[in-house]
This record gives C-alpha cells, sequence and structure tokens, in this order.
C-alpha cells in the first residue's frame, strides 16, 4: 500500500455500482481525512446513500478501490467485520434490536466482540446514555421510545464501539420535526469532539453549521463538493444551483 | 448454533439406540423370525378379547415355533402391507390366509399348502342380485392385494362392473351392507365365517368356490430357507398328530363371540373402554411417544433447514427449498411406504416401523416448520441484520443474537399449529402397522363390529390429547411474549 492512500481516513478510488441496467454509481472518487465532518446532499436515488453504505460493505462495489484505515476492503482476503468494529453506522429507520432493553443494545457488540466484558460495557453505556440525554431509559425497551429517542440510543450503540469513523444515513429522515433538533444536537456534540463523520441529509442548515465539506451527489456523480460556504452561497454546478433552488424554497 | 447441532445429534442416537434396544430384546440364543399377519382376516387372523392374535393361522404359527423350537415377532397390518413386507426383506415371513398364486410365486416361496380355500362372491342380505350379470354399472369392493381382486379385475369387462378398494375387511363389509358398493369378492371361508358370526351379507356360491386353490405360508423368495423347512416340519407334525383338524375346528365351529368376548362388553362404550383399556392405553402411548419424538426432531430439523434457507450462500439456500418443496409435496402415506416398504430392499437394511413411522413424520413435519421458520427469518426487518452486521458481528452471531430470537417469537402460533398436525398426522401411520390410537380403534372395530361407539372413543381421546397440547403450547407462548 502506497504513502499517499495511507495518509486519508478513508480513500475511495474509481468504484461504480450498477443493480441491473441502473447505474447508481459511476467512477466515484474521494479522500476523506481525520476529524473532517462531510455532508453529503443530493436529490433522491442521487447514489449517496448507495455510496455511504459501501464505506463499511453493506453493498460492494462492481470495481474500484475502497480503503477505510489502511484495510482495502475491496479486498476479499479483508477481516471486514475488523473493519466495520472501527466504523459506527446510524440508520434512517433506527434499527435497534427489538428483542432488547436499551442498556443489552448498546452492550450487544462491545461483550460480543469481546471489546469489554459486561461490567464495563454496562458502565460505558450508562455514560452513553448520558451524553444523549437518555440515563433514564436504560432499563425500558426499545419499543417504547419515540423516534428521537430511538435515534439517540442507535448513535450510543455505534459509539459504544468506540468507533473512529461514523457513518449517518439519512439520520432525521423518519423523524417527526420536533424531535430533529435533539438529534441534531448530538451530532454536532460529536462533531465539535473531533469524530470523523460522513452525514447524508437533508437537513442544509444543519451542513452548514457543521459540516468541513459538502459534496454534492447526483446521477451517480460527484457533481461539486467544497466547503459549505462555496456549495452553498457559490454554487457553480447547474444542477447544484436547480437543486438548491427546489430545497430552499421548499 | 453448535449447540444445536449437538443437540440434534443427541436426539437422533438417542432415538436410534432406543429403538435398537426394544428390538435387540428378543435377541435370544433361539431364532427370532419377523412375522407378519392380516391385523383383520377372522378365522384365520384377528384380535381376541384380550387383544392377542388367534385365529386358524396364528394357532398353526404358534403351535408349530413351539415344536420347532423357534420364536417370532408378529406384525399385524393391512394384507398389502404385510405381503409387501416379507417381499422388500422388511419381515422374514407371512400368514395371512394367503392363496398361492403363480404370481405369488414369483416372489415367494411358499410352505406346505395348510388350508383349501377358492373365492366367493356376496351382496347384502336383502339384495336382489340373483347372478353375477346382475352386477352391470354396480359397484363391487374388494380388499387391496388378494386373491379377490385379480379375480374381480379378470371378469370386470364381461360383466361391466366399477370397484372400490379397503385395507381391511370390516371397512369393505359395512361398504355392502350400507350399499355404497353392491358387492364383493373374497376368500370364501373369510366371508363364510363373517356371515355366520352375523356380517348382514349373503354368500352367493356357498358350495362352489371359484378358482379352489390353498394357502401357504410364504417367505421372500430365495430366503429364509430353515424358517420355511421348519414350518414345513412343524406343519407335518400338527398334521399326523390330529392338532391341525382341532385348530380348525375350533375355530369353525365357534362363534366369533367365545373369542372376542360377549355382546354385553360390547353393547355399551364403558363395556368396550373396560374391555380395552390395555389396548387404547397402548395406542395412546404410542401415539403421544410417536408425536412428542417427531415434534421434536421436525422442530429441530425444520429449524435447521430454514437457517439454511436465509444463508448468504446460493447454493445452502437452493438446497433448502428443495428439501422443502419434496418433502412438502409428497403425501406422508407415500412417503411412508417408500421408507418403510421401499427403501429397505435397495439399502439391505430392516428398518422398524416405528423408525420408519419417526423418519417419514420428521421429514414431513420438519419440511412444512422450515418453511415457516424461513419465513419467519424472512419477516424479521432486515435492518435488523444491517445493523448487527455494521457493528462488526458476524453473519452467525447476528442471526443468534438478533435474527433468530426474534423469528421464534414470530413462530411460536405456527409451531403449536404444526404440532397439533403432527399428532393427527401419526394416525396415518397406522397404514404401515404402527400400533398407534387409530390403528388399535381398526382391530377392536374388526372384533366387536360397533364402529360408532369405538370410533366416537378414539376421537374423545385425540380431542382430549390435543386440548392438553394445546393448553401446553398456550402457555409456552404467553411465556414467550412476556
Amino acid at each position: 500500500m502506497s504513502e499517499a492512500q495511507t495518509k486519508s481516513k478513508i480513500h475511495v478510488d474509481k468504484v461504480n455500482k450498477s443493480y441491473g441496467e441502473n447505474h447508481v454509481l459511476r467512477d466515484i472518487s474521494l479522500d476523506i481525512n481525520q476529524n473532517e465532518v462531510v455532508v453529503m446532499i443530493g436529490p433522491s436515488g442521487s447514489g449517496k446513500s448507495t455510496f455511504l453504505r459501501m464505506l463499511n460493505q453493506l453493498e460492494k462495489p462492481d470495481n474500484g478501490t475502497i480503503i477505510v484505515d489502511g484495510f482495502d476492503i475491496s479486498e476479499k482476503a479483508t477481516d471486514i467485520n475488523k473493519v466495520r468494529e472501527n466504523i459506527g453506522m446510524v440508520f434512517q429507520n433506527f434499527n435497534l434490536f427489538n428483542n432488547y432493553t436499551v442498556l443489552e443494545n448498546i452492550m450487544l457488540a462491545p461483550v460480543e466482540l469481546g471489546k469489554m466484558d459486561k461490567a464495563a460495557a454496562e458502565k460505558k453505556a450508562r455514560e452513553l446514555l448520558d451524553t444523549v440525554g437518555l440515563v433514564d431509559k436504560a432499563d425500558v425497551s426499545v419499543n417504547s421510545l419515540s423516534g428521537g429517542q430511538k435515534q439517540r440510543v442507535a448513535i450510543a450503540r455505534a459509539l459504544a464501539m468506540e468507533p473512529d469513523v461514523m457513518l449517518f444515513d439519512e439520520p432525521t429522515s423518519a423523524l417527526d420535526p420536533e424531535m430533529v433538533g435533539d438529534v441534531l444536537e448530538v451530532m454536532k456534540n460529536l462533531a465539535d469532539s473531533g469524530m470523523t463523520m460522513i452525514i447524508v441529509t437533508h437537513e442544509m442548515g444543519f451542513a452548514k453549521q457543521v459540516a468541513d465539506r459538502v459534496v454534492f451527489f447526483e446521477s451517480g456523480k460527484i457533481q461539486e463538493s467544497g466547503s459549505p460556504e462555496q456549495v452553498f452561497n457559490q454554487p457553480k454546478n447547474e444542477r447544484l444551483q436547480e437543486f438548491l433552488s427546489k430545497v430552499m424554497h421548499a | 448454533m453448535k449447540k444445536t447441532g449437538k443437540i440434534l445429534l443427541i436426539a437422533i442416537i438417542a432415538t436410534l439406540t432406543l429403538i435398537g434396544v426394544t428390538n435387540n430384546v428378543h435377541a435370544a440364543t433361539k431364532p427370532n423370525y419377523i412375522i407378519t399377519t392380516d391385523a383383520t382376516y377372522p378365522p384365520f387372523d384377528f384380535q381376541d378379547k384380550n387383544n392377542q392374535y388367534t385365529g386358524i393361522d396364528q394357532e398353526i404359527l404358534k403351535t408349530i415355533a413351539k415344536r420347532q423350537n423357534f420364536t417370532y415377532t408378529l406384525k399385524p397390518m393391512s394384507f398389502n402391507a404385510a405381503t409387501q413386507s416379507v417381499s422388500s426383506g422388511q419381515a422374514d415371513g407371512v400368514i395371512a390366509g394367503m392363496s398361492i398364486t403363480d404370481e405369488r410365486k414369483a416372489v415367494f416361496d411358499f410352505g406346505t399348502p395348510y388350508y383349501r380355500s377358492g373365492i366367493g362372491w356376496a351382496v347384502k342380505k336383502d339384495s336382489n342380485i340373483k347372478s353375477l350379470k346382475d352386477l352391470k354399472g354396480k359397484t363391487v369392493a374388494l380388499k387391496t392385494g388378494t386373491s379377490g381382486v385379480d379375480y374381480a379385475l379378470s371378469i370386470q369387462k364381461k360383466y361391466g362392473f366399477k370397484v372400490t378398494y379397503f385395507n381391511d375387511s370390516d371397512t369393505l363389509y359395512n361398504d355392502v351392507i350400507n350399499d355404497n358398493a353392491q358387492a364383493t369378492f373374497g376368500d370364501l371361508p373369510v366371508i363364510q365365517y363373517a356371515v355366520k358370526n352375523g356380517t348382514q351379507l349373503k354368500v352367493m356360491n356357498p358350495k362352489s368356490p371359484i378358482q379352489a386353490g390353498w394357502y401357504g405360508f410364504g417367505v421372500q423368495k430365495g430366503k429364509n430357507a430353515k424358517l420355511l423347512a421348519d414350518f414345513n416340519k412343524g406343519f407335518a407334525s400338527i398334521k399326523e398328530d390330529g392338532t391341525y383338524d382341532k385348530i380348525v375346528a375350533k375355530y369353525l365351529g365357534a362363534s366369533a363371540a367365545t373369542f372376542t368376548g360377549n355382546k354385553k362388553d360390547n353393547n355399551s362404550v364403558v363395556g368396550i373402554l373396560k374391555a380395552n383399556n390395555g389396548a387404547f392405553l397402548n395406542g395412546l402411548w404410542q401415539t403421544i411417544i410417536l408425536t412428542v419424538s417427531a415434534i421434536v426432531l421436525a422442530s429441530i430439523w425444520g429449524i435447521l433447514l430454514g437457517i439454511m434457507g436465509v444463508s448468504q450462500n446460493a447454493g445452502i439456500r437452493g438446497l433448502s427449498t428443495t428439501i422443502i418443496y419434496t418433502f412438502r409435496g409428497l403425501p406422508l402415506m407415500v412417503l411412508a411406504f417408500f421408507i418403510y416398504i421401499g427403501l429397505p430392499g435397495v439399502i439391505g437394511m430392516k428398518i422398524p416401523a416405528f423408525t420408519a413411522g419417526l423418519i417419514t413424520l420428521v421429514l414431513n413435519e420438519g419440511a412444512y416448520t422450515g418453511a415457516f421458520v424461513r419465513g419467519g427469518f424472512d419477516a424479521v426487518d432486515r435492518g435488523q441484520m444491517e445493523a448487527a452486521r455494521s457493528l462488526g458481528l458476524t453473519y452467525g452471531k447476528s442471526m443468534r443474537k438478533v435474527i433468530v430470537p426474534q423469528g421464534l417469537k414470530i413462530m411460536v402460533p405456527s409451531f403449536i399449529n404444526q404440532f397439533i398436525i403432527t399428532l393427527k398426522d401419526t394416525s396415518i401411520l397406522s397404514a404401515i402397522g404402527i400400533l398407534e390410537l387409530t390403528q388399535t380403534g381398526s382391530l377392536i372395530v374388526s372384533r366387536n363390529s360397533q364402529g360408532f361407539r369405538v370410533w366416537a372413543i378414539v376421537a374423545v381421546i385425540y380431542l382430549i390429547v390435543i386440548t392438553l397440547l394445546t393448553w401446553l403450547s398456550n402457555w409456552v407462548e404467553k411465556r414467550t411474549r412476556a
């Protein structure tokens, strides 16, 4: 592996993905640095979620290279489970384990993967619940939580593995409007603490506020990327201009 | 998953050992043979009031065995299954009022002919059928695999009647009496004996048997020469000293009630229960053992099939789909006959009826279980698996910790349903001679002709067991919900 590749936290080179006739990602290349917060925007079906899910191999690329933390995850020999331990993921539909309590959801992975013993995992879980403001919900069933609470638990669950990259796949899209703020606040605190984050979202205000870089996807390609300032205030790409005019006036 | 595998292995070994042990109990110094017979063929083969097999055949066999110093295990079943068990090597010999015919000689070696018989035909007592010509357009009831069938088919075209088949004589006679069929062809002495004992039929050729011939004791062609020689030697001796004549006279001379109990016992539910409580309990016990073993093994096998069915490997998924498709598609009885009567000839190994029945149930119920288990796992939201995998858990761990517990909860009602179906399906295994509750009922009816009362008793016993099973299942369901 060359020096150039190991410098960035995540290195993606010429990745393609098709579902049958549908070419969802076309020659995507992107480098993400340590501590960087990258927000990906774009219309539905533009390929941004598929791209995000490739970074921990929930989707496999047809070709191209993806290197995370120095591990080439597009290589068959790589133990993807080991790599995933260092990449947390938060889903649009929360995906909390319905057969466990809040605390058990957070403790499951660290205990099962031998990262911590039960006592340490429980201590860690309670700390995390404290940071997401849900310490009183530790022992309830996840089905009794509101959407916003579920998503905060999901973030805590991902953080329990002490990852150094966090992926967010439209984390607020399934929430009632009044719940969105709590979740975004937790994410903002996480960004401030220096976590490397890649976020797919439609929350433009949040993107402006926390992103180091904004990437615009359209038709399976990165059409434009840059600082929030550049992307939102001086968009060059015609499609980006069109997209922004729609979402900003909506 | 290792744990499940271990439990499965232990269960299989335990079952096979148990079956092996019960089979070897008879293994003493004397040769022990497995002899099949017709479950209902009075006066040759039938159960007496103590539920022991008796009749002309049985007493001849018993006496010969004693004199020739061999022992045997008797397996009563339908005539058809009884002959096929021997021709497929599952059993050593058959004595079941079997006529010696050229066709059968191709498959069996027969001992000394022991009883002169022939074919008779009978109609309902008050029927206006006078001759074979009157059978045009009518239905003739026949017992599967008997020489009556061969004869009836040989004249069917000439007289233009339809045929229908039965596996036991009692049901067959009732079909004629109830006018569903209008006549029957069968062995003359057997029909005559039934008529003498009150069956409401009229024999049309009492004095002149058609195709008069002889009954013979049969073994698989080219096998069991020693058993056959012993039978012949023993038969010669009972013929010589008059024992044979005494046996025949004993059964033909006396009315059936002498052997099958008095009327009073048979005319009330309480009387029937009292007279047969041992038989009912044995039948119930067989049904319960069969059901419980099948439920446990079929659930394990079904869960395995279900897990294979959601595997990441397309080959394993395909294998699961094929197994489920095959065994869900086969009628239970076909599968039972295939395993019990078909397989042994090919693999050259006897499969005891209970084992064959259990394997049949496990394959069939397991396929149904596999299908709903796979469906249950599929019904667990895909996001659950993705979330587990995204944390770094392996596929196996994700299945075990997240998908399986949630899937099983979804499946509980299906499991309960399947358990009840399994219990009811055990009745089908009466066809291969397993003496479970249904077969017990058949045998008792064949003796006392109290169809309504006996089947009502059997039905109530099934309902009681099913009610208990449902209560138990609901209790388990409540606990898993909590």
